[in-house]
């Protein structure tokens, strides 16, 4: 049979983002594969270099489009690791619960988007119904619904608004009482599980090989790969949460792990409110005027856990009122990249855009 | 400082050739190498644990006329991340692939050739455009590469008539 060349994205119902995937095809089967990203390359890293580190505040959450806060997070935390600022308590946990807010946000977006490859459309319809939701949380706290520029070096823009924590209890007890019905329609739907079972694998070599973390790594390992356990940020390392994994990765395993954590976000989020103390919420980096900040020369890498794995930044400091380098670590790098090339062929064709949901990639991340 | 890192840098000054290094958090080291050495530390690292290489990055060091490169490992056991850094020459910039070592820096170096021209040798795809389609001009992230003036060049000043909302109007 004749092979032939097929672009899957970026105009297309079942593909993440801008990006594309090119194909050369077989029949039914993917013989070659390869991304062909940058549809999305904005130059932040570039961008940075010439903007304040206050300014960048501006410019970072627009990095990763469904979960902006883990860039926040990250660049607040390189800036506190070389000014060597001691973030006040309470801000630790106003931003442990933005960020399992920003992670529910971002499963529901993803777990809902494999209704995009299956046909299964009611599932997108719920979670982005429910992630609206959340979004309306996220306007109240911090003025923004999708980038909120909350999170900022010495600790957060500014308090929770009053009520705000019933608020979020009231929508965190209704989304869980609702989260078995997100189960049978899509988990135990056997119109889902044909294309999911057994299809799409990740050993625990590929994962090591290629570097993948996040939700591919623990449902391939076994093991509790995750940053909020194994180097703990905010103050992850006081409530008492678990980490869902498996031994035996396919399209399935992968969803249901991300479905077992949103209940674990939501268990989070209720003991940081319940635990949260008071105070102040924000410890200033230095004197004067935000905009004229400098910051100590050092060169130091944060990263935090995405909902798609490890986010990091490397931050280079000269001293000066600018970044001298910012280089930006998205998750899905190297499944994104390396794995389609390597891995994708000998899927079919049908299966692409179910590869790339399962496999949470995200493409502004990559391209930045 | 934690011990874990302490033992850790211990052993490595045994084995091979420091030339500095940095604490920037107490669960990170950041340590600088000779770019011979990089090879074996990255093994050496890696059979130790740091199974991870979180990511390949560079810096433009124009005052030193040298590139700085910057390979992060972590160790998902023990929670410790390590900066092996080394900086090269910036006029003739070359180094050779870790791919062998870690097969995920195969688009790393696509990434850093492409933005700052460090050639890997012995990736056999380093040389191709992954972000930039094309590209032509100086490696974008080179600190001598203004964002600006490049815009200015490329894109004329677009003239727009003062009354273009009312001509719009108009059918």
């Amino acid at each position: 049979m004749k092979e032939i060349k097929l672009f899957l994205g970026p105009q297309h119902p079942g593909m993440h983002g801008n990006a594309s995937v090119h194909m050369y095809v077989e029949g039914d089967i993917i013989k070659r594969s390869y991304l062909l990203p940058g549809m999305l390359h904005r130059g932040f890293e570039k961008s940075m270099e010439r903007r304040t580190w206050m300014n960048n505040i501006a410019l970072i959450p627009r990095i990763c489009v469904p979960e902006p806060d883990t860039n926040e997070m990250v660049y607040a935390m390189n800036i506190e690791a070389l000014a060597k600022i001691k973030v006040p308590e309470r801000a630790h946990w106003i931003r442990m619960i933005i960020l399992e807010l920003a992670r529910l946000s971002a499963h529901l977006m993803a777990f809902g988007g494999i209704g995009g490859p299956t046909g299964l459309y009611t599932a997108m319809y719920w979670a982005q119904a429910d992630r609206d939701r959340i979004l309306t949380i996220f306007e109240e706290i911090t003025g923004h619904r999708v980038y909120h520029m909350y999170i900022v070096a010495g600790g957060v823009r500014k308090d929770l608004p009053k009520g705000i924590e019933n608020k979020i209890l009231d929508f965190l007890n209704d989304l869980e009482s609702r989260l078995p019905e997100y189960e049978d329609l899509v988990l135990n739907n056997p119109t889902v599980r044909a294309r999911t079972v057994d299809n799409i694998l990740l050993p625990a070599e590929v994962v090591w090989e290629l570097g993948v973390t996040g939700i591919g790594m623990r449902s391939a390992t076994g093991q509790e790969y995750d940053i909020r356990k194994v180097a703990p940020y905010a103050r992850y390392e006081k409530v008492d949460f678990k980490v869902p994994t498996a031994t035996y990765s396919d399209a399935q395993t992968r969803m249901t792990l991300k479905y077992q954590e949103m209940y674990q976000s939501i268990n989070i989020i209720k003991q940081a409110i319940d635990m949260m103390p008071g105070g102040k919420v924000r410890a200033k980096v230095a004197d004067g005027s935000a905009l004229r900040w400098r910051v100590p020369a050092g060169q130091v890498y944060s990263a935090v856990e995405a909902s798609r794995g490890e986010y990091g930044y490397y931050t280079v400091s000269d001293g000066n009122t600018m970044p001298y380098r910012v280089a930006v670590r998205g998750a899905s790098f190297p499944q994104g990249l390396l794995g389609v090339e390597k891995y994708m062929p000998g899927h079919r064709i049908d299966d692409a855009p179910l590869w790339f949901d399962t496999m949470g990639i995200c493409s502004p991340e990559i391209d930045r | 400082m934690n011990k874990d890192i302490k033992n850790l840098v211990a052993d490595i000054k045994s084995r091979f050739e420091l030339v500095g290094e940095d604490y920037p958090k107490d669960d990170q080291a950041a340590l600088d190498f000779n770019s011979r050495d990089i090879h074996s530390v990255l093994a050496y690292v890696k059979s130790q644990g740091f199974r991870q290489l979180s990511i390949l990055s560079c810096v433009d060091w124009i005052k030193d006329n040298q590139f700085q490169l910057v390979y992060i490992v972590f160790n998902w056991e023990t929670g410790i991340r390590l900066q092996v850094r080394t900086r090269i020459d910036r006029s003739n910039p070359k180094f050779t692939t870790v791919t062998s070592i870690y097969p995920g820096a195969k688009y790393y170096e696509r990434d850093v050739h492409e933005f700052f021209g460090v050639e890997f040798e012995g990736n056999p795809d380093s040389y191709k455009q992954l972000f930039l389609e094309n590209w032509d001009d100086m490696p974008p992230l080179r600190k001598d590469f203004d964002s600006k003036a490049y815009s200015d060049r490329k894109y004329p000043v677009r003239e727009y008539a003062a009354d273009f909302s009312k001509a719009g109007d108009k059918k």
